[in-house]
Parts: structure tokens; C-alpha cells; sequence
């Protein structure tokens, strides 16, 4: 079986934000980690390969850092990964991106399966799963909590439903977009780390001209929606603090509960 | 599109070789040849002293969306039941399509769900599209988003909106990228840009520190997914409107999922989305008894109880409790955090909550930060006086 | 060629599992003062103890600056935990690697890897640290074996360890020239151990004495060559040295960051106290040291992993790292003020923690004479 895996970089603290002066967003000083939902569907794939077998390949589209999510994939077990990095490619929305990825996924030829987190915590969007599976004609599952089995041609899932789930088969190949489960995915071994760091290590970085799309299909140019403005959020909290004894401190929120309505 | 390089003008000097990024211009018999590698980003272009490299591509430009009128709402209903968030769209569209002059339309996919048609012109639809049939019994990917592709290239809508429920959140994307338009997730505010008459799509990103305006200049339908419970409903009673009944063509063999089964959680599985006030347990509340001091102040309240990612971890509350990044994002009236110390990642899940009152020990857990009504104590004291005090307001209103 | 650094990702996939699975418990683990079995049985899936040993003999293929990086790393988190990752890379387990028979290595080393046996080492005594000469734990020679007879004390991890890494002496006359290293699995008639030291710092780190009393170990539990011990012990206490100032920079880290972290929330007089100018020249002197700890550390670890004669400068790492991390946990305590000085704040679990430092690996009394001798007095 082979399993290509989607993964995204992303701030490591969402606690990000903005420089007053110009509204962008400070990006200095926040490590960058494999995106918590992605790292889930890394941990599945790669519990899939232990218990049946497969060649999982990670891919992911970023600057040249994301070349650490990479390696971070390879020490958790991946067997090779791909980075896809052009400038062309930077500023992208979940259309381009998911074009973009595509794209790759056609080269990279042969899956079964393909698994993405459900979402980024950056853009929280949610998007890309489903925009890729579309693009390469494939039957999709999201918020698939629980693979069950995996065998004549079926996937077998649990799909996390408001109220429930379902359970749900689907023809092979398919691309899942996978949220948290039982298992919390592994920590990567150091020795595997210090391979993926190696010149031999089984990592390659494609541009644009290695999947074969012009530049006006991708990033910024081949985006349909762009961000107009971006602000901070406003917050206006009453920000009081309570002191004294329990029984006034008490006495006095709620006081200021009925004050509001709030009981 | 394409680049090419005009022979009778390349004296072969290899700038455009150099400058191209992608290793796609080769020089052959002393002149540029550009192979499969290229991308035509336009490097070569500009370096070239004799004007040989040529090209057809042309700057992005805005496309006659004249005939695209009209917004949709995606009627997301299961079992027969509309979810409430598809009526509070059609509480949206009517004030975007009073701003557009235009019509407010649902889109109601489903089998033997004609009868929700009424409804959903109740709350503001002008038209109805409704698509019966077997296939559409149960929400899939598939036959959903084949059906509403065929819908919208038969109609061109301007503005489709869906909610960012678990249906929405998967059936978009897909509908985007088969009908070939941009797609805005999760958006919190909606509004029209006067000038250009486009749909202005405000969303949060970055677990909500950041707030985004988005256009979607260059496709049509302009589509969002919307969050539950931010809009507002506007009912129309009396009101009049258009069934169109569509045909499709989706049979079930295009269709590669089928539904096993429907489980339906048994635990108190609370939808915390909903929830009008929330007591929430973090790390400070200690142990399963201490989460019995939280459910007490809960049944005063006529609250939800929650946590966060410790208090889960710890078995105290179930995962689906959970409120936080990687949890539930909640916007009760009130939310009571009780020995949380308020990480950012729980503060994400909860920050867009009307009222926050915090209880910890710790006068510096940033949680402090973010509530209306602090209180430094030991919870194991404020809270059963909490509970106390409720019981007995109660008691005096009662009277 | 894009490959990532691999100093920065090791550092960064630890400071994450650190982060994630200690700092959320440290106070808790200190509290119980327990070892802690489930973070040695994760770090150990991470293959983090072999981190010094080369991939074709069952380890990581890292080096001394990784090693040391670990080991700063997860200091940030809690010292005790890093000083017991510490004694199973390095001194528990580095005299098996080097000296052990290929079955003392299945038997031992592999399973020391994989976190199911504890390695540790067996040095001090009583009437003997530093002074190594004076040692009196003899290994007598009998026939297929030596009989081992003595006491160890400050045995780190000595009551959860499998087996002992100990130094004896084989010829008293030849005082530091018949030093040598013998492995005893504790399993062994005649080992015995105290009860557990109550210690001041470094609560989930257990520690105590370990006697022996005529135990019988055959030949090959014979680690050094004969006339060689001396010099395979000067072979890693320069890393020994430098990886305790490897922890004393984790353990800077920790007590820079919560300080800065207090001093810009805290108020006083309608200000945060990070706005007066004692606090500050408290911060710049926390920070000043920490730069100069970390070049001086790792200035040492580089020259190790070249090959390269590092006693000197890793004894100096050591000297001044540790005397920052105690001036550093120190000021911390200060900058908390009555919360330095409360048991459910941080800033007195650096306090104690940084006190173990003093002593492991040389004190500092031992060091700045080796120091003064070496630049010439």
C-alpha cells in the first residue's frame, strides 16, 4: 500500500500578532511545528504501515524551513518526502494550494491513500482535504477519528459527526482528512532525525517546472480570494478582580452576574 | 500560454539561461531553446537586450460576472431536520441581498424533505431549490456536491453560503473546486463592498488572535462557510416564495462511499457550541471530586460543563468536553473557567464567549487576562460558596 | 542541497517533547519525588540514551554537543530527570560500550538503550570524592575472577539501577595507577543498598549507598585493562563536565525565563516590576551569564567531538555555568519575592536543583585549584 501523507508547517504558538504600526503579522521568535491535525494523520499512516504495510510519503508545500517538518516526518517513520518549494508557489489560497498539491500528487503516481489533517491552526480553513480530492477525482472522508480496516479495495472509517459518528466504507484510492483519535502520535527518534539530516536522506524539493505547472496557476496569481485587510481583534472585557473573602468575593459576582442578565 | 524565443533575434549570450530559475532555457547551436520546464514565470523576459523572448501571457484581469446574481443559501438539513445555522444564513442573505438588490434563494438537498421548503421561505427565502431524491438521503460528498454544481452552473449565483458545520466544512471545498471558485472557511462577519459590489468575508485566523478580511475578486459564486451561531435569524412570517424542483443526474455508481451505520453518542454528548452558560475544570481543579464541586455549580447555573486538554487527559471529563484548539470552540453568554490557567490554546476555544468570569489561585494564569470578572481564591472555597449564593438568588427570585 | 541543521532539529524535537510531557508535570513529579518511569520509558523510545553511541552498535549516531543539547533541553524541564538521562548515556552505560564482551552487551547495553535496565556509576565513598587515589572498594584477584569489597555512596539512581559501573582499586600501593572499572549487576550475592538519600534538590533523581560485600564477578566483568583505568576515566570527565554544564544551562534557562516571565506581569507601584532597574540588572546578569555559559559549553563539546583535549575548558564550562545557574535560580527567588519562597512556585525548585550541580563532577573548590594549576600556579 502506499500512503501519501499531507502536512503543513505552521507557527508552533498560535499566541501570534500583530505589528500595530504596519497590521502584519510577527512572525520572530515563534518556533514552527508539523501542524497538530497533520501530525495526527503522520501517526496514522504510520501506525498503518506497521500493521500492514505500506510506503508512506509525506508531502508538503512551505519555504525551504519546511524542510524540518520533513525530517521530523522521517523520524517518525516516513519512508520519503517531498518539499515543495518555489517562490511561485508563496501566497497561495487553499485553491492554488490545493492545484498545487495535486499536482505533486500526480508525480509522485502511485497511492492508495492519501491522508491530510483536518485543519491548520494557522489558517483553520479545512480546505485543502477535500480541494485535493476533488482536483484528483477521489471519494473523501473527513473528520475520520478511527481507520478500521483497510482491505479488497475498501477503506473502512469512523467519520466524527456534532452528535455521533459514522461509519463509513469508500473505495480505494481516497484521500482522508484525519482529527485526533486515541493515539497520540509518537515523538520522532533522534537517529532517524540525524538521517533525515543526511545528503542521502530520502527527502527531494520540487519547484514549479518539477510538477509541470506555470506560474500563473499557482501562489499568489492562481489564488481567487486575497486577504483585503487584517486587524486584531477588539476585546472589551470589564477586566475587574474580584478580592476579599469568599463570601464577598462571591456575593459580589453575583451581584454583577444579575447586573448583566447572566442569571 | 507559452514563452518562445523569436531565433532570428537570440545572439545566444545566455542571460536568459542564467536568469532562469527552473533550468528550462537551453542554448543550442548558439541559440535559446526553452524546453518542458518551463513554468513561463517571465523571468528571461525582462533581461534579454534584443527583445527575442516573447510571450502571451497576460496580466490577471477581473471577468464579466454580470450574469451571476442572486444568494444562496445551503439548506443543511439530517433526518428531515434543518440545523439552525442554515436559518440564520438566510437571516444574512436577506440583508446582503437588500444591499445587492438581489434574491435570496436556498439550495434543500435531501429525500422526502419538500416539506421544509415552507420553512425555509418562513425565514427569508425569495426561491427554493430542491433536489430529492434516494441518493441525497443521507449527506455524502459525492452526490451532494455533483448536484450543486449542477445547480449553480445552471443558475450562476453571485454569493453561496453554507454553514461551517461538519457537512459544510466538508462539502464546500468540494463544491469549490469542481464549480472553479475561491472559498472563504468559517467567516464570522459578512458584508458588501459598496464600490465593487462584492462580498467582504471576515474570518479569524490564527486560533482567533487575527482577524481577516477576504475578497473573492476573480470566481463566481463568491462562496463562505459561515459560523454557527453568529448570525442572526430574521423571521418572515406570511411570507411567499418559488419551489423549483431540479432533476439530477447524479446516479450511484458515481458514488464511491456508502454509510455503514449512524451512531449516535450516548454519553451527555452536549453540543458546547450551543451552550448558553459553560462551567469549565482545567489542571487546578485536581481530581474527579473536584469536578463534582463543577458539576454542582453547573446545575445551579443551568450550565454545560467542560475542560480543557489536562482535564481530559486526566479522565476527569470526556474528550468531547473538551473546549480549546484542539476541542470545541464555544461562545456561551457566560463561561466560568475554574482552575484554568487559560494557554492560549484554551483561550482560542473560548476567547469570543459575552462573559467570562475566572477562578484561580495563581493571580498571574493569563486567564486573568481575557476574563470580565476575576477572582484569586482557592477554588475549592469560592466555588461551593458560588453554588451557595446561586441557590439562594434563585430562591429570592423564586419568591 | 535543503537538508535541516541537525543540532537545531534535535534541540527542537526535544524542547517539544519537554514542553509537552515535563514542564506540565515537573512540579508534580518533584513534588511526589518518585523516578520517573514513564518519561525514561518515552525518552527511551526516542532512542535518546544511545545519542553517544554510533547507529551499528545499538545507538543514535549523535555526538557530545547533541548529547549535550538533550541534556540542556530536558534541564529546562526539570534537572532531575536530565541528570538521570544523563547517568544512563553517559556514565552508566560508557565503560560496558567500550570495555564489555559482545554478551555484556546484549545482556546489558542493548537493553539499556531501549530503557528496560538502569546503568549507573559507582565512585564516590565515604572518605573519597574527589580524591580519587584514596579510594578503598578493592577488586582482589581470585581464580576466574575478582572479589569485590566496599562502599559507594551518592550513587545516582543507584536504587533503581540493574547494574553498577564501579570504580576499585586493585593495588593500594599504586594509589591512582590501580584504579580500574568493574561491572556488578545488582543482582549479585553480596550487593546491598541503603536506603534512599532525603536529598535538598533533584527530588525524582534517587540516590543512596551501595555496599559490596565479598562479591564474586568473573574476569570478564572486568572493564579496564590492567594500568588502564586512570585513563579511560580522564578519557570522559571532560565530558562529564561539560554535560553538567550542559544542565546548569537548562536549568538558567528555566530560571532566566520564569523570571522575566514574573517581572513583566507582576506590579508594584502601578508598574511591572520588570520596569525598575534593579530587576533589570538582575535579568542582564542572568542573561550576560547564560550567553558566556552557552559558548563556553559548547565550545568544549566542539572541541570533544573533534578529537580534541578539552579537560581545561570544559572544567571551566562546568566552574562557570554551574556558579551562574545558582546565582541565577538565586535572583529568580528574588525577583518572586514571597512566590520565590512558596513550594508551589518554580523559583524554589530551581533554588534546590541548582545545588546538585555543585558537586557532580567535581567541586568547585577541586576545580578552580585544577584551574589555577593549569594556567600556571
Amino acid at each position: 500500500m502506499n500512503i501519501v501523507v499531507l502536512i503543513k508547517q505552521v507557527p508552533g504558538n498560535s499566541d501570534v500578532k500583530l505589528d500595530p504600526k504596519t497590521g502584519n503579522l510577527i512572525r520572530e521568535g515563534i518556533d514552527a511545528i508539523i501542524n497538530p491535525d497533520d501530525l495526527q494523520a503522520l501517526e496514522t499512516a504510520i501506525t498503518l504501515k506497521e500493521t500492514l504495510g505500506a510506503k508512506v510519503t509525506v508531502l508538503t508545500m512551505g519555504p525551504p524551513q519546511a524542510i524540518d517538518a520533513l525530517s521530523e516526518a522521517i523520524g517518525m517513520g516516513a519512508d520519503g518526502a517531498i518539499l515543495l518549494s518555489d517562490r511561485a508557489f508563496a501566497g497561495a489560497d487553499t485553491w492554488a494550494t490545493s492545484f498545487t498539491l495535486g499536482k505533486a500528487i500526480q508525480r509522485i503516481g502511485k497511492f492508495d491513500l492519501i491522508l491530510a489533517g483536518r485543519q491548520a491552526i494557522d489558517g483553520d480553513t479545512a480546505q485543502v482535504g477535500p480541494q485535493v480530492a476533488e482536483c484528483l477525482d477521489l471519494p473523501q472522508v473527513t473528520y475520520v477519528f478511527d481507520i478500521e480496516t483497510v482491505e479488497n479495495g475498501y477503506v473502512r472509517v469512523k467519520r466524527r459527526l456534532e452528535d455521533g459518528y459514522e461509519r463509513i466504507q469508500c473505495s480505494l484510492p481516497a484521500l482522508l482528512t484525519i482529527i485526533g483519535g486515541p493515539v497520540k502520535p509518537r515523538y520522532p527518534e533522534v537517529a532517524s532525525l540525524l538521517s533525515a539530516c543526511h545528503a542521502k536522506a530520502p527527502i527531494q524539493v520540487w519547484n514549479a517546472a518539477d510538477i509541470g505547472v506555470t506560474t500563473a496557476d499557482v501562489g499568489m496569481s492562481g489564488s481567487f480570494t486575497q486577504v483585503v485587510k487584517t486587524f486584531a481583534p477588539k476585546f472589551e472585557r470589564h477586566g475587574e478582580l474580584l478580592e476579599g473573602s469568599a463570601v464577598e468575593v462571591v456575593h459580589n459576582l453575583i451581584e454583577r452576574l444579575k447586573q448583566n442578565k447572566l442569571i | 500560454m507559452a514563452v518562445w524565443v523569436e531565433i532570428d533575434l537570440c545572439d545566444g549570450c545566455r542571460r536568459c539561461k542564467r536568469e532562469c530559475p527552473y533550468d528550462a532555457i537551453e542554448i543550442k547551436d548558439g541559440k535559446a531553446q526553452i524546453g518542458d520546464r518551463c513554468t513561463c514565470c517571465g523571468a528571461c523576459l525582462e533581461v534579454c537586450h534584443h527583445k527575442a523572448i516573447h510571450t502571451d501571457i497576460q496580466p490577471k484581469t477581473i471577468p464579466d460576472f454580470s450574469e451571476y446574481k442572486g444568494i444562496w443559501v445551503f439548506a443543511e438539513q439530517r433526518g428531515g431536520n434543518l440545523t439552525r445555522v442554515s436559518v440564520e444564513l438566510l437571516g444574512k442573505a436577506q440583508e446582503l441581498a437588500k444591499q445587492l438588490n438581489e434574491e435570496v434563494s436556498a439550495v434543500l438537498i435531501g429525500h422526502h424533505v419538500a416539506d421544509l421548503a415552507d420553512t425555509l421561505i418562513q425565514f427569508g427565502a425569495d426561491l427554493v431549490y430542491l433536489a430529492d431524491g434516494e441518493i441525497f438521503g443521507n449527506y455524502r460528498s459525492e452526490p451532494y456536491s455533483y448536484v450543486l454544481d449542477e445547480l449553480i452552473k445552471a443558475y450562476k449565483p453571485s454569493i453561496l453560503l453554507m454553514g461551517a458545520t461538519h457537512i459544510g466544512r466538508d462539502l464546500a471545498p468540494r463544491v469549490s473546486r469542481r464549480t472553479g471558485s475561491g472559498l472563504t472557511a468559517d467567516c464570522t462577519e459578512l458584508s458588501i463592498d459598496r464600490e465593487e459590489g462584492i462580498l467582504l468575508q471576515t474570518r479569524p485566523a490564527f486560533g482567533g488572535n487575527v482577524m481577516a478580511t477576504i475578497a473573492n475578486r476573480f470566481s463566481r459564486p463568491q462562496m463562505a462557510t459561515v459560523r454557527p451561531g453568529v448570525m442572526e435569524v430574521v423571521p418572515t412570517p406570511g411570507k411567499e416564495g418559488v419551489v423549483i424542483t431540479h432533476e439530477s443526474k447524479v446516479t450511484e455508481d458515481q458514488v464511491r462511499t456508502k454509510i455503514l451505520e449512524f451512531v449516535k453518542e450516548e454519553s451527555p454528548h452536549v453540543d458546547l457550541s450551543k451552550a448558553k452558560i459553560i462551567v469549565a475544570g482545567g489542571r487546578g481543579v485536581n481530581d474527579l471530586e473536584g469536578f463534582g464541586l463543577l458539576h454542582e455549580l453547573a446545575s445551579a447555573l443551568g450550565a454545560e460543563i467542560a475542560g480543557t486538554r489536562v482535564a481530559v487527559e486526566a479522565g476527569w471529563i470526556s474528550a468531547a468536553n473538551q473546549v480549546g484548539q484542539t476541542g470545541v470552540t464555544v461562545r456561551p453568554e457566560l463561561y466560568v473557567a475554574c482552575g484554568v490557567s487559560g494557554a492560549i490554546q484554551h483561550r482560542a476555544g473560548m476567547m469570543d464567549s459575552r462573559f467570562i468570569v475566572a477562578i484561580n489561585k495563581d493571580p498571574y494564569a493569563p486567564i486573568f487576562k481575557v476574563a470580565d470578572w476575576g477572582i484569586v481564591g482557592d477554588l475549592f472555597d469560592v466555588i461551593p460558596e458560588l453554588t451557595k449564593g446561586l441557590k439562594t438568588s434563585c430562591e429570592v427570585m423564586c419568591d | 542541497m535543503i537538508r535541516s541543521n541537525p543540532e537545531e532539529l534535535i534541540r527542537k524535537n526535544i524542547a517539544r517533547f519537554v514542553d509537552n510531557e515535563i514542564i506540565p508535570i515537573a512540579q508534580e513529579l518533584d513534588n511526589k519525588g518518585e523516578f520517573p518511569r514513564d518519561i525514561f520509558k518515552k525518552l527511551s523510545k526516542m532512542g535518546i540514551f544511545g545519542i553517544r553511541y554510533p547507529r551499528h552498535r545499538g545507538g543514535s549516531g549523535g555526538n557530545t554537543t547533541l548529547f549535550c543539547i538533550i541534556c540542556e533541553e530536558i534541564s529546562r524541564g526539570l534537572l532531575s530527570v536530565a541528570s538521570i538521562v544523563a547517568m544512563q548515556s553517559l556514565m552508566g552505560t560508557n565503560f560496558l560500550f567500550h570495555y564489555g564482551t559482545g554478551e555484556m552487551f546484549e545482556e546489558f547495553f542493548l537493553p539499556a538503550m531501549r530503557g528496560e535496565k538502569i546503568g549507573c556509576f559507582c565512585m564516590t565513598e565515604p572518605d573519597a570524592g574527589s580524591d580519587l587515589g584514596a579510594i578503598t572498594t578493592r577488586a582482589t584477584e581470585v581464580d576466574d575472577g575478582y572479589l569485590i569489597n566496599g562502599m559507594k555512596t551518592w550513587v545516582t539512581d543507584g536504587p533503581e539501577a540493574s547494574f553498577y559501573t564501579v570504580m576499585c582499586q586493585t593495588d593500594p600501593s599504586k594509589r591512582l595507577r590501580g584504579i580500574g572499572y568493574f561491572f556488578i549487576p545488582r543482582n549479585l550475592p553480596g550487593v546491598s543498598l541503603s536506603s534512599r538519600f532525603q536529598c535538598l534538590g533533584t527530588r525524582t533523581t534517587p540516590i543512596c549507598e551501595v555496599a559490596f560485600k565479598d562479591v564474586f564477578i568473573p574476569k570478564e566483568y572486568r572493564l579496564t585493562p590492567e594500568g588502564e583505568g586512570l585513563n579511560a576515566f580522564l578519557k570522559i570527565i571532560a565530558e562529564i563536565r561539560a554535560m553538567t554544564a550542559a544542565l546548569a544551562l537548562g536549568l538558567q534557562r528555566a530560571a532566566m525565563a520564569d523570571s522575566i516571565k514574573y517581572a513583566n506581569e507582576r506590579m508594584a507601584s502601578g508598574k511591572p516590576i520588570g520596569k525598575f532597574q534593579l530587576v533589570q540588572s538582575k535579568i542582564a546578569n542572568m542573561a550576560t551569564n547564560l550567553e558566556a555559559s552557552k559558548l563556553m559549553t559548547y565550545r568544549a563539546t566542539a572541541m570533544i567531538d573533534e578529537g580534541k583535549e578539552a579537560l581545561k575548558e570544559a572544567t571551566m564550562a562546568k566552574y562557570f555555568a554551574t556558579e551562574s545557574a545558582c546565582s541565577a535560580s538565586d535572583e529568580c527567588t528574588r525577583i518572586f519575592a514571597g512566590y520565590g519562597y512558596s513550594m508551589e512556585y518554580t523559583a524554589q525548585r530551581y533554588f534546590r536543583d541548582a545545588r546538585f550541580l555543585l558537586n557532580g563532577g567535581g567541586t568547585h573548590e577541586v576545580l578552580q585549584c585544577n584551574i589555577a594549576r593549569w594556567v600556571g600556579i
